[in-house]
């Protein structure tokens, strides 16, 4: 299953972890049990003191009384009490003694192994098989008591320390699955400061590891359980991260074709998790991609579409320069192929233009330009050229004081070609008006004529590339892509270019770019253009330092 | 393969075509083109050869014009302002489906358009065109348009080829009894593979055939027919198999009776 490799491998593993460290804990760390172990001895060593202090108040090691104290405390004891003399014969055992209480669990009888129903063992002897391997199985010492079977008596090293004086302890272990093990302490009696005899107080350890083992069971079926709820859990984390991922993955893999076209696409996805941005991230990158792709092939269907009617007109009139005989009209011809040759020309050099807007605007040189320096001085050329019949121009606002930051070659391309455009729109006497307005962090430039508008079904289309609404005798003059030019440069500098109709007649063509603020040599990165300034998507405003010259330098018109 | 009588040269052709109208048949063209100098150009050829012509600069002032009355043959640009050429076309159709249409387009892709529409364009030629092959196909045009007014004016020009026949002076072909509704450029290049069945024509020798009067023809241009030939065949025939394709050399019209 491909959804298993790597990732949901490592997810796993991480699962597992988590549920088996504290696990592991409690299973194999000795801290629990040694903690009840050492509460067991104090109550050992409590009762052991009990009764030497009760036999040493009264003043006499005496059997019989002593016995009767075993007696009594032999009701309530789980452990066994032995009273040995300054030899270490037994006076008195509490094992031996009356009618005890029966006890609370069958299996504290201390020579009883410790007993497993069959369902658990298996259960318990998988648990606990690393449980063994580190520490080893604990061999059976062959002595299981203290007690010496020829003399009767009491030899162990815990009663001779207690017979020396001293606080004896022993363990000797029984050795069964459960590693129990017998705890035997020796208390010394004192009698006029002598050491007359010992206490000796023996219980195994088998009512702890019961519980220990019932508590180890129950945590190893803990482990278990979360170990299934982990593996679930992961496959379930396989299916929703790694598939999808995997999936992504082989649509990458499928997107070009092998000679490098773009075949596929990634379906919005409608995840809200981070695999659905990812998914929509790499659709919106492919649809762009795509966009690019289709914009740059539908350029190039264009600009061959464009060369072939001077081409087809070039072809023609040649060809009839070369029948007809009137030289009249054979001038008439050569001369209507070489207004195209002029216009395939045009063409050329606008196409040429634009991609060169369109690849390195960002790396030619940029600073900051006075707008009303520069309007002023191109209104002013437009009306030399002008002349009497022509429109008339007018610059409103000239005295504002607006930078803008880029190249002054290409904002003079900007406005002589929307000036240009609102000339050849003019009727006779009509007024061309441009209109500087600063406004916050922007500059407005309105470029306004009087003619005849355009009408609102073409308004979007009118800065498309070879999109031209003139009547049919402009055309020719006319290439279709200087307002092109004008939204490319416009937006590769962060601005925009939009159009709209005139009251009474006529058309606005209103060109917004980021204000330099006064004083700023260059165009803060800040919220001031970034409020009023929406992202192109093509062409992102960089408001770039000054960059090596790249080829792009521009030739004015 | 039986002859009845020998295939003639298109050049012949067009020049009994030219002699036939040189002789007071002046057909009324319409060309509509938006390219000015495209439009006079063409407009001072055809009057050169004695037709009577009205220019218009789009779709929507030729259609005010052919509601009064329709010209006998139209030259349609594709891309126009106003209304393209497609439109006009459809409009045309919905008054006269006989009425000869030539297309001068900038745009190949634009060809399938046309052609997936069956609209019925009857020829069509790529800019830059030569103006000799316009004044050809007008000619053809008008030949055909006559001869289908008059049927057995004159002794019939068959080429038969198995189940093809060919009528080499209206430029019309029967497959199996049904015929196949060919544009002039399709017409001559089949013709020059029916003629020699089983033989290879090179693009090349098809391109002389198809472009009689025009030396720059890219030869994609002929696979392009050449595919819409097939499919036309097709579309009567869902078996047609007789045109190869040979790899690296050209096509052929494939031998056999069957």
């Amino acid at each position: 299953m491909s959804a298993l490799s790597r990732l949901p491998v490592r997810l796993l593993a991480f699962n597992i972890l988590l549920v088996f460290l504290p696990a592991a804990g409690i299973l194999f760390l000795d801290t629990y049990e040694r903690h009840l172990l050492d509460a067991q001895e104090r109550t050992m060593a409590q009762e052991g003191r009990l009764l030497a202090a009760a036999l040493e108040a009264s003043g006499d090691l005496d059997a019989t009384h002593a016995r009767a104290i075993l007696v009594k405390l032999g009701q309530r004891q789980l452990a066994r009490l032995r009273l040995v003399d300054g030899t270490g014969a037994v006076l008195a055992d509490s094992a031996l003694l009356g009618p005890r209480r029966p006890p609370d669990e069958p299996s504290l009888s201390p020579t009883a192994a410790l007993t497993v129903p069959p369902q658990q063992r298996l259960l318990y002897l998988i648990g606990s098989l690393p449980f063994r391997l580190l520490r080893g199985s604990g061999e059976p010492d062959d002595e299981r008591d203290p007690l010496d079977a020829d003399t009767g008596t009491l030899t162990g090293p815990e009663v001779r320390a207690a017979l020396e004086g001293r606080y004896g302890a022993a363990t000797r272990v029984l050795g069964d699955a459960a590693r129990t093990v017998m705890l035997h302490i020796a208390i010394p009696v004192r009698l006029d400061g002598e050491v007359a005899g010992a206490v000796v107080v023996s219980q195994s350890t088998r009512r702890i590891m019961a519980t220990l083992y019932a508590v180890r069971l129950d945590v190893f079926r803990v482990f278990l359980a979360s170990l299934a709820v982990a593996v679930v859990l992961t496959l379930v984390v396989a299916t929703t991260i790694a598939r999808p991922l995997a999936r992504l993955r082989l649509r990458a893999g499928e997107i070009l074709d092998r000679r490098g076209r773009l075949t596929g696409g990634f379906e919005p996805s409608r995840r809200r998790d981070e695999i659905g941005d990812l998914e929509r991230a790499l659709a919106e990158l492919t649809r762009r991609l795509e966009e690019h792709l289709r914009h740059t092939e539908s350029f190039a269907a264009d600009v061959s579409h464009e060369f072939r009617n001077p081409l087809a007109s070039i072809r023609t009139a040649t060809e009839m320069a070369l029948e007809v005989e009137d030289p009249e009209e054979r001038r008439h011809f050569l001369e209507m192929a070489q207004r195209d040759v002029a216009r395939m020309e045009r063409l050329l050099s606008e196409a040429r233009e634009i991609s060169r807007i369109d690849a390195h605007l960002d790396e030619e040189d940029r600073a900051p330009v006075a707008l009303a320096a520069l309007l002023g001085g191109l209104v002013e050329s437009f009306r030399l050229r002008s002349g009497d019949s022509g429109p008339s121009f007018a610059l409103d606002g000239g005295s504002e004081q607006v930078m803008v930051f880029g190249s002054a070659d290409r904002f003079t391309q900007v406005f002589d070609n929307l000036l240009a455009n609102a000339a050849s729109f003019s009727p006779p006497g009509g007024r061309v008006t441009v209109t500087l307005r600063a406004a916050g962090g922007q500059a407005d430039v309105v470029v306004a004529d009087e003619g005849p508008g355009i009408p609102e079904e073409h308004r979007d289309r009118i800065f498309a590339r070879f999109f031209s609404w003139r009547p049919a005798e402009q055309a020719a003059e006319h290439t279709g892509l200087g307002l092109a030019i004008v939204r490319a440069i416009v937006e590769g500098y962060g601005g925009r270019v939009c159009c709209r109709p005139r009251r009474p007649h006529g058309s606005e063509f209103v060109v917004t770019l980021p204000r330099l603020p006064s004083g700023a040599s260059r165009p803060a990165r800040g919220p001031a253009s970034a409020e009023t300034i929406e992202p192109d998507d093509r062409n992102p405003a960089s408001g770039a330092p000054e960059q090596p010259v790249g080829g792009g330098t521009h030739q004015p018109e | 393969m039986r002859r009845r009588s020998l295939g003639t040269a298109p050049l012949f052709v067009a020049r009994c075509a030219r002699l036939r109208y040189a002789r007071g048949v002046s057909g009324t063209i319409a060309i509509v083109e938006d390219e000015q100098n495209i439009r006079d150009t063409v407009a001072f050829a055809l009057r050169r050869e004695g037709y009577q012509v009205t220019a218009f600069a789009d779709g929507a002032a030729a259609w005010e014009a052919f509601q009064r009355s329709l010209p006998d043959l139209v030259v349609l640009d594709i891309i126009m302002p106003r209304m393209d050429g497609l439109e006009l076309l459809r409009r045309i159709r919905s008054q006269s489906a006989t009425l000869p249409v030539i297309f001068v387009t900038s745009r190949d892709e634009e060809i399938d358009r046309v052609l997936g529409l069956e609209l019925g364009a009857d020829d069509y030629l790529c800019k830059p065109f030569s103006m000799r092959e316009l004044m050809a196909r007008v000619k053809v045009l008008f030949r055909r348009l006559a001869l289908a007014a008059h049927p057995g004016d004159d002794a019939e020009q068959l080429l038969e080829v198995g189940r093809l026949t060919l009528d080499l002076r209206r430029y019309t072909a029967i497959w199996v009894g049904s015929p196949v509704p060919l544009t002039v450029t399709e017409f001559m290049i089949l013709r020059a593979l029916a003629r020699r069945p089983g033989h290879v024509k090179t693009r090349e020798q098809l391109m002389d055939e198809g472009y009689p009067h025009d030396t720059f023809v890219s030869d994609r241009t002929i696979d392009s027919h050449i595919k819409r030939l097939r499919k036309k065949f097709l579309v009567i025939d869902a078996g047609f198999d007789r045109i190869d394709t040979v790899y690296g050399l050209g096509y052929r019209w494939a031998e056999g009776t069957a």
